[in-house]
């Protein structure tokens, strides 16, 4: 016992002492509370992955600040992500979780956005999200072959324009002349999901780790098959479909495959400081967050509620965001034609 | 599935509910959502989504006692709310005012609550069995609804206008026409359009229902409190033991009871519409069925009975999709289904599997029992405060005003933390107190609200994937002439009734008084003619999806307006009688307009004071300067009061949950906002 205690003892003198490089964002965040602000409703996935790393941060932010997650609704996260831009304050205490898909947006002009998604401090994310486009055995499609010589368009679910599932079936509409008609407007995945079951729809396009798990039983069964995967490398478990970049035929293909949908996929899901935040406090959440991602606890959680974590760094997220804004001019029409017009 | 096998899961679902930790759980869970219930904004969907994180270290049936305790009683509870004050406790709990607060205003609140937990009681034990009995047959049952069945759903929702309509079939169709066209607020849900939104993003999804039923029904309430200077009983209390009676009002009606409860769990399967609908539905159902209609509105137990029993089997008919698709049907299983995953449970077929087998069927039976049960206790609670409970009609009305004007304009910004949503309170106050005074039916624009949506975005996706040819499908044949039957059954038996009424030589007790020039009134209605015009003038650059069901709804609604506006102007307007013992002492107009003015001062005013001040400081000092100041209440009771609210205020939505009150806009301008 009491070697244990003396171990404890000087475990926080040395760490006191090694500690001291970072000893003024140490003194800063002891004793304060940071707030996660999500974009999106409370209950949903952005919200899910927002507070179970919301329990696990605090520990590993020197000073052990409290941590507390809030939610900010409205337009897709777009009230949230202006009031990250224009209202929050930068001192390391607020940060926010907003569908990246609005990174995208922001080139392409999309009303409403009134920040520039360049100035944000990036913190980092916890998944990507690689879109895998699957349809049912009763539509008659079975594999990509099927589908370039289906007589009539294939119907595939949206939910709202810019939204995945939307902006995948367009592009592979667009890029890879598949016959597609996306009928928007169902809420959500899983009333695509219903209505592939019920024969309404042919199928749909998202996230494969969100897919795995929701439609488990019906492709378990084959009632419901992959037949095209938007991403640069194949999944290891349906290695076997197809990649859509290699069944483009021209480079204007390609980057409508790699702009419209697969390196939006590192920033689907980002977390951010507003812009102005100061560098140490930066770096310190930074390293937190990845810590958070590792640490045992948090990822038995996760395991619990099958998030997947594939984490992305906010180095790397920067990157990407900021290659989004190199885009041609010309490239950018074609990308507006092929994701908004009818 | 051999029967023997089902069985044996529905017994062990039921012993799983009593293993100490579930129960002394789901115990927490009743008493969270018991306050949740009774708090007008602070909804069941909010504090579940909070209460999400704690599950991560509980067993599933811990988990869901857990969350189903707390979500199964908001609705029994909220009615309590929606009867003493006149603001809805939940936002399914709203169309219990319309009957419940008259009766509280008449002496009768101990009935109304005995009425309303007894048939809520009633309704939340058929919505869990209504789950476990469709377990079997789940699947065929959710996917026979594609698109063009729901829509065909939603227009035969709609036909219950005219029953909610009250005495005035014409006002009641225009006020379902608004809202219809208050639901097409915000981005069309086909192509993302702005409409109405005057570049404001808070509108880009549309109006709340929360700020709307508060503002619609509480702001109205809390004038006409000031206005008769009483407290909210009018009538004498003797009849405050009728608790009793309220429960024999249940079995004396209890055929409406069980098929609100059956409509509530039916509504609840069908994805997307929720409590919200069904309460109204419920409500109109009530109505439709009753022989003497004209009692509705002034205090008729029936329409208690209605939507208690409704919005608690809603619940039970909710979760019947969500666990065999993993597709919620309302909001409060659109989080439930995030405690799905938080446990590791992958809704679908495994959930209707045996233990045996790899499933959790017992875990899905003993769902059942968690809504019984928790719903058992409640009501058990509930009994025996009512008295206590009920006395609160007898409180003076300058007490009352103060704490709940505060908690109103909380409620309404913790639903979503959206400041702007207080704005939305005070118009739709202003617009709720402006029918009310010129005789509109209040309910059929709420029902417009709801249903509107959903009807929208079916009859496109219907459109869509089958082009014209659904409306051959076999389930819209039946719903078409179902809608056919709805529409025009009540005009016939109006018609009949008329007849009747005229046979046996009695008028209608609404007199119709000439007026030479002009009503205010018909001020009224020319304002709904210039905003459906203006609203439709608008509509005109929408483009043609957006902007069809705009114009659907605006061009007829703008003809009835004006055949309105044109009926009052050649024929006087239609006048019910004033009845006595609802309004008490006769106040002259003078004094009921001043007043009027003074608390709508007040309403204002607590706004700009909260706007400038923030929340918990600003709210403090007009709940102390209207106790104070406006009520003349004497000083150990204002600070005694006032300490209390803002102990509350603070306590409870800033330290216990976070809500993120924005620092008042004063503070920020002088650049003193606290780090």
């Amino acid at each position: 016992m009491r070697v244990r205690f003396l171990t404890l003892i000087t475990a926080i003198v040395a760490a006191t002492y090694l500690g001291s490089g970072a000893a003024q964002a140490q003194s800063f965040y002891a004793g304060k509370t940071l707030r996660i602000i999500v974009g999106l409703s409370p209950g949903g996935g952005f919200d899910t992955y927002a507070r179970t790393i919301g329990r696990h941060l605090g520990k590993h932010i020197p000073g052990n600040p409290t941590v507390i997650v809030d939610n900010m609704p409205g337009a897709g996260s777009i009230i949230m992500t202006n009031h990250m831009y224009k209202v929050a304050k930068p001192d390391g205490l607020t940060m926010g979780h907003f569908n990246g898909a609005l990174i995208l947006g922001q080139v392409l002009g999309q009303a409403g956005i009134e920040f520039d998604a360049r100035k944000f401090e990036y913190v980092g994310a916890a998944v990507s999200e690689s879109v895998v486009c699957s349809l049912s055995k009763a539509s008659g499609v079975t594999s990509i072959d099927q589908w370039k010589a289906a007589k009539t368009p294939v119907k595939m679910g949206g939910v709202a324009p810019g939204a995945t599932p939307d902006n995948s079936a367009r592009i592979l509409h667009a890029a890879l002349g598949l016959p597609v008609q996306v009928v928007s407007g169902y809420k959500g995945t899983s009333r695509i999901r219903l209505a592939v079951e019920s024969g309404e729809l042919a199928g749909a396009c998202w996230s494969w780790q969100s897919m795995r798990v929701t439609w488990r039983k019906a492709i378990d069964s084959g009632d419901v098959k992959p037949i095209v995967q938007i991403v640069p490398k194949p999944f290891p478990d349906i290695s076997k479909v197809p990649l859509a970049i290699d069944l483009a035929t021209t480079e204007e293909a390609k980057q409508l495959i790699r702009y419209g949908v697969q390196n939006a996929s590192a920033y689907a899901r980002p977390f951010i400081l507003p812009p102005g935040t100061p560098m140490d406090r930066v770096a310190v959440l930074r390293t937190a967050f990845q810590a958070t991602l590792k640490d045992p606890d948090f990822l038995a959680e996760a395991k619990k509620a099958r998030l997947i974590i594939d984490p992305v760094t906010g180095e790397e997220m920067e990157k990407i965001v900021a290659d989004v804004f190199t885009m041609s001019p010309a490239l950018q029409a074609k990308l507006k034609e092929a994701l908004y017009t009818k | 599935m051999p029967i023997a096998e089902i069985a044996g899961a529905f017994a062990s679902g039921f012993s799983d509910v009593f293993a100490p930790n579930t129960l002394g759980l789901m115990l927490v869970g009743i008493a969270l959502g018991f306050a949740v219930g009774i708090l007008p904004g602070l909804g069941g969907p909010t504090t579940l989504a909070l209460m999400l994180p704690f599950i991560f270290t509980m067993q599933p049936v811990e988990a869901f006692a857990f969350l189903l305790g707390m979500a199964a009683v908001t609705a029994t509870t909220g009615d309590i709310t929606s009867i003493l004050f006149g603001v809805p406790g939940e936002p399914t709990t709203a169309s219990t005012i319309v009957d419940g607060h008259p009766m509280a205003k008449k002496g009768e609140a101990g009935r109304a609550l005995g009425a309303a937990l007894a048939s809520s009681l009633v309704g939340a034990i058929f919505g869990a069995f209504a789950l476990a009995l469709a377990i079997p047959i789940v699947r065929p049952l959710v996917l026979t609804f594609g698109s063009p069945e729901l829509f065909m759903l939603a227009v035969l929702g709609m036909t219950f206008v005219a029953s909610l309509s009250g005495e005035n079939l014409l006002k009641g169709l225009i006020a379902g026409g608004i809202g219809l066209l208050f639901a097409t607020v915000g981005l069309d849900p086909m192509t993302a359009t702005q409409r109405y939104t005057f570049d404001q993003l808070f509108l880009w999804d549309g109006i709340g229902l929360v700020p709307i039923t508060i503002g619609f029904f509480a702001i109205p309430e809390i004038i006409d409190l000031a206005v008769q200077r009483s407290a909210i009983a009018r009538a004498s209390v003797e009849k405050l033991g009728g608790v009793m009676q309220g429960v024999k009002d249940t079995f004396r009606h209890f055929w409406l009871v069980v098929r609100c409860s059956a409509l509530g769990a039916y509504v609840g399967i069908i994805p997307g519409m929720g409590g919200g609908v069904s309460q109204w539905l419920a409500y109109a159902h009530a109505v439709q069925s009753s022989p003497r209609q004209e009692r509705f509105g002034k205090g008729a137990v029936e329409g208690v009975l209605g939507p208690g029993a409704a919005n608690n089997s809603t619940l039970g008919g909710n979760l019947i999709p969500t666990i065999a698709f993993g597709v919620p049907g309302g909001v409060m299983t659109a989080i439930l289904l995030g405690a799905f995953t938080i446990q590791g449970l992958v809704p679908g077929p495994s959930m209707l599997t045996p233990e045996s087998q790899g499933g959790h069927l017992s875990l899905t039976f003993s769902f059942v029992w968690m809504i019984v049960i928790s719903n058992l206790v409640t009501v058990a609670v509930c009994f025996v405060f009512l008295r206590q409970l009920a006395k609160v009609t007898m409180i003076r009305g300058s007490l009352l005003i103060p704490p709940i004007l505060l908690l109103i304009y909380v409620g309404a910004f913790a639903e979503k933390n959206a400041f702007p949503d207080l704005l939305l309170v005070l118009l739709f106050g202003v617009l709720g107190w402006l029918m009310e005074k010129f005789h509109w039916p209040r309910p059929p624009l709420i029902l417009g609200v709801v249903l509107g949506p959903l009807a929208e975005n079916r009859l496109f996706l219907a459109t869509d994937n089958y082009g014209l040819a659904w409306l051959g499908r076999p389930g819209v044949l039946i719903l078409i002439a179902l809608t056919l039957a709805g529409a025009f059954y009540p005009m016939l038996k109006r018609a009949m009734q008329r007849r009747e009424n005229r046979s046996a030589g009695s008028q209608r007790a609404a007199t119709k008084i000439k007026r030479p020039a002009f009503d205010r009134g018909m001020l009224f209605t020319l304002a709904i003619v210039v905003v459906v015009g203006a609203a439709l003038w608008q509509s005109r650059n929408f483009g043609f999806r957006p902007g069809l069901f705009p114009w659907a709804v605006g061009i007829p609604l703008f003809v009835l307006a004006v055949a309105q506006l044109f009926v009052e102007v050649t024929r006087g307007v239609e006048r019910p009688p004033k009845s006595p013992a609802e309004h008490g002492e006769e106040i002259p107009d003078s004094i009921v307009a001043r007043r009027t003015a003074v608390m709508f001062g007040w309403i204002f005013g607590y706004l700009v004071a909260i706007w400038l001040l923030g929340f918990t400081i600003g709210g403090v000092l007009c709940t102390f300067l209207s106790l104070k100041v406006g009520s003349r209440e004497p000083w150990p009771i204002s600070l005694a009061l006032t300490a209390a609210m803002g102990a509350f205020v603070y306590g409870v939505f800033e330290l216990a949950l976070h809500v993120p009150f924005p620092p008042g806009a004063l503070f920020d301008w002088v650049g003193l906002t606290p780090s």
